[in-house]
């Protein structure tokens, strides 16, 4: 140990010389007067310390890239601009360009007037017509004349209110620039490889070409009236696009051709899981269905979800609903089962291989955040309309949270746990089937849950391509406007999802 | 059975992607730790540690935490790979051991106890001490049997059926222990096993850890951090130091002749009651020329709890014999010097 002496908090007293090097080597140029503004906001328990940075005033966002302070920079050259504009506006931007030209030309046609009255007057018909015509427009020329004027004399409110906004601006700047660049500093002192310290000449370049860039620019397009067409829009080709269209569709045609077989195939299969599922709920007489169901909400989660489950499945049964809400339970079924059955295995490769994770993260990523409406079109193109292409739909949105849930569970899994099973001689798949997966099976369950729920959320979807189902009444409802049967429909598929989910939800509690 | 149950020559632990070019720079070059973490990114886990441990034996290594303790003993059962070196058990090579015979090894000839239990969470407690005859393909009526009577061993009848997150840390760790001797193994490898329990509990499984052990006379290489545990436990111990093996020893040995300043800082609290002999203290009695009548007497092997209790009541000092002959004589002052550890 050390030999410390023990002082009290009161009499402590301030090391200014190891501050003072430590701010001068962060400040680089002008270190003494850095060093007295943070001795100045250090002592400070106000609320602002009162520091003006000259520097920053006058140079505004200048200074801020000069020292790196980039947030303060970028915030500033957007004020200042919008200032700066005002000015612009106010002293060259005539104001009343547009209503002096419609007066001038107003003006015009009155003397037009004018000379067609003289010409009648000449001709000995009556000019009264003409007349009364080129004093109605003089008028009106008057009117737009006036107009302008009023315009023109705004313009002197307005370059004021600029150059207020700017001297405001800069005020701010001067008040709060020493204030964020003491936060850089402290910044600094914890990471001082990764935080700007000092004047670099840099910087003070890429500060200058950016203002150079931007404010010239956005200032000449707001305050002259008629700016060149290049600075209003983008000039896109019309027909790269056309080329890039027609070009990704005859890929897609020619890919949905040859693959043809592989994408019948997986129809097949997905159809074959759907229809197993048909036959069970729909095939079956609907009390043994029902009853089957009840018990089963019972069983699963208690007598309160069983009597809820009863009146969901009667206000569904009285509509005239049953048959086709069990071909949206069978449809989000058939989904459901391929999910788990390939979302499984993939979550538990994906937990045990890191590498194989980061590859997977961004397909995850996309499949969930793509809307919908994007992949019905190759889905369509693929393997054409109804209810399988409808669940390979639902499959690509509701797979990720499975998928996911379980790599995470894997992950969790204790090292130590893990390690006393390899110490007793477990093989790899005895350390998968005892340990790792019934440690992560509450965090699976919770993914089979999440993607039972998201699939639910597609049944409406899937209807746009086809698919049956309770997602039909609601699309048709939509279509004519049906108030009704669209809200009949559409609490019928709450109920659906409600009692799926009470259900399932019990059964993993249970666990 | 002249082989000892343990033994490693030589063995070395590199961590790191470039373990192996490390070594062989290690080999031809001799560098120092910095050297490797410099050169190759590589961290020196254990540094050329070889010991024997023969049958029956109970082999504390001590260390403090990241002296490589814990990541040597894991190279037993190859749950590290050595970088360099050899590993025997009971004569048989264990580096040159084909999958499945390390997991046969590992399943019938060693158990291991975790510092953190490291028991199932889904599993009852029976079924937890049953797991490595699981492993095995025992049939269900055996290993239920087996495991049983391991928790018995361990005193925790009637708790079979329990998870084991409804026991306390003491009784987890005695069924981590039950797990361990389930497969009666010859080897018994302990990792800090009651190092994240109470003081009171601690010192009572220790006592409980030491009888069941020379009952069932197993091999047991025992890691602690702490010494009195060592010296408690061990027959022998090992004390290492950033991944290398400072000294082995007995207790007594280490206590009065530590092989260096780290050693001696570690042995200076310790209690040299219970450890010191009287043959460590004693001078030889042809040299000594004072009265000996009517003097008490002790076994050589007599510590000096045990001198102090005969020597209290007289001022003669105590004679010491070996077989019955008169060997030495320990007077007030070398008892006195003994007990502050030997100094001169």
């Amino acid at each position: 140990m050390t030999d410390v002496t023990v002082t009290a908090a009161s009499d402590i007293e301030v090391d200014r010389e190891a501050l003072d090097a430590s701010i001068a080597e962060f400040a680089g140029k002008n270190a003494d007067y850095y060093a007295a503004a943070f001795h100045k906001i250090h002592e400070s328990s106000g609320l602002m310390p009162q520091t003006f940075n000259l520097a920053a005033a006058l140079l505004g966002p200048i200074w801020a890239a000069m020292r790196g302070v980039w947030g303060f920079f970028w915030g500033f050259l957007l004020l200042e601009m919008i200032a700066w504009v005002q000015i612009g506006r106010g002293a060259w931007g005539d104001l009343g360009a547009d209503a002096f030209e419609r007066a001038e030309r107003q003006r015009e046609r009155a003397a037009g007037f004018l000379d067609r009255a003289e010409q009648a007057r000449q001709a000995g018909e009556d000019p009264a017509r003409f007349e009364t015509l080129a004093a109605n427009l003089q008028k009106a020329a008057d009117n737009s004349q006036a107009a302008a004027d009023a315009a023109q004399a705004e313009a002197l409110t307005i370059l004021l209110f600029g150059l207020g906004l700017l001297l405001i601006f800069k005020l701010a700047q001067g008040v709060w620039s020493n204030v964020v660049y003491e936060k850089q500093y402290s910044a600094w002192r914890i990471e001082p490889d990764k935080t700007e310290a000092g004047v670099k000449s840099r910087n003070l370049l890429l500060g200058i070409a950016l203002v150079l860039t931007i404010a010239p620019l956005t200032v000449y397009k707001f305050t002259v009236g008629e700016s060149p067409e290049i600075l209003d829009s983008f000039p896109a080709e019309k027909d790269h696009y056309v080329a890039t269209a027609s070009w990704l569709e005859a890929r897609i045609d020619a890919a949905a051709t040859g693959g043809a077989g592989a994408f019948d195939s997986i129809v097949a299969g997905v159809r074959s899981v759907l229809d197993a599922l048909t036959i069970a709920l729909i095939g079956t007489p609907w009390p043994v269905v029902m009853a089957v169901i009840c018990v089963v909400a019972w069983r699963a989660a208690g007598p309160r979800v069983a009597i809820f489950t009863a009146a969901s499945l009667a206000y569904v049964a009285f509509l005239g609903y049953w048959e086709i809400s069990m071909e949206t339970v069978a449809l989000v079924g058939a989904a459901v089962i391929i999910c788990v059955v390939i979302g499984i295995p993939c979550g538990i490769w994906f937990g045990k291989s890191k590498r194989a994770y980061s590859f997977a993260e961004p397909v995850l990523d996309l499949m969930q955040t793509l809307p919908a409406f994007v992949y019905l079109i190759p889905i369509i193109a693929f393997f054409g309309t109804g209810n399988p292409p409808g669940i390979l739909a639902t499959i690509i949105f509701g797979m990720p949270p499975v998928i996911r849930l379980t790599a995470l569970g894997m992950r969790g899994v204790p090292d130590n746990i893990k390690e006393a099973a390899t110490a007793f001689g477990a093989t790899r798949w005895q350390l998968l089937k005892d340990v790792e997966v019934p440690l992560a099976l509450p965090s699976i369950m919770t993914g089979v849950n999440q993607t039972i729920l998201m699939c639910l959320s597609m049944v409406v979807i899937i209807s746009l391509i086809g698919g049956g189902g309770l997602g039909k009444v609601i699309l048709e409802a939509l279509q004519y406007a049906a108030k009704g049967p669209g809200l009949l429909g559409g609490i019928a598929i709450l109920l659906c999802a409600m009692v799926i989910d009470r259900i399932v939800q019990g059964g993993f509690r249970q666990k | 059975m002249s082989d000892p149950a343990v033994k490693l020559s030589g063995v070395w632990k590199v961590f790191g992607p470039r373990a192996d070019e490390a070594m062989a720079a290690i080999k031809a070059e001799g560098l120092t730790k910095p050297e490797v973490l410099e050169r190759f990114g590589c961290v020196v886990g254990v540094q050329d540690a070889s010991f024997e441990v023969p049958r029956g034996e109970i082999f504390c290594i001590m260390g403090l935490s990241g002296s490589g303790k814990s990541t040597l003993v894991r190279h037993v059962n190859r749950l590290i790979e050595p970088t360099a070196g050899t590993i025997e058990l009971l004569g048989n090579d264990v580096s040159a051991m084909s999958q499945s015979e390390l997991r046969q090894v590992r399943a019938q000839t060693i158990g291991m106890v975790f510092q953190h239990m490291a028991l199932m969470p889904h599993r009852s407690v029976r079924d937890n001490v049953a797991y490595p005859l699981e492993i095995r393909k025992v049939t269900k009526s055996k290993r239920w049997a087996i495991s049983d009577h391991a928790l018995a061993l361990v005193d925790l009848v009637g708790y079979e059926d329990r998870l084991p997150r409804e026991l306390s840390g003491g009784m987890q760790q005695r069924v981590g222990i039950a797990r361990a001797l389930a497969s009666d193994p010859a080897i018994l490898l302990m990792d800090e096993p009651f190092s994240a329990l109470d003081p009171l509990i601690r010192m009572q499984l220790q006592d409980q850890f030491k009888a069941l052990v020379a009952q069932l006379q197993k091999t047991t290489l025992f890691i602690t951090h702490d010494l009195d545990e060592a010296i408690r436990i061990g027959h022998r111990i090992a004390i290492m130091k950033d991944g290398v093996i400072v000294q082995i020893g007995t207790a007594e040995e280490i206590v009065t002749n530590p092989a260096d300043d780290y050693v001696r800082d570690f042995v200076q609290g310790i209690s040299k009651l219970k450890l010191v002999k009287a043959h460590t203290i004693m001078e030889p009695i042809e040299g000594f020329n004072g009265a000996l009548e009517g003097a008490p007497r002790a076994d050589e092997g007599a510590d000096l709890d045990q001198l102090i209790d005969l020597s209290v009541g007289t001022d003669i000092p105590v004679v010491i014999t070996a077989e019955g002959r008169e060997i030495g004589v320990v007077t007030k002052a070398r008892l006195l010097r003994g007990i502050q550890g030997g100094k001169e």
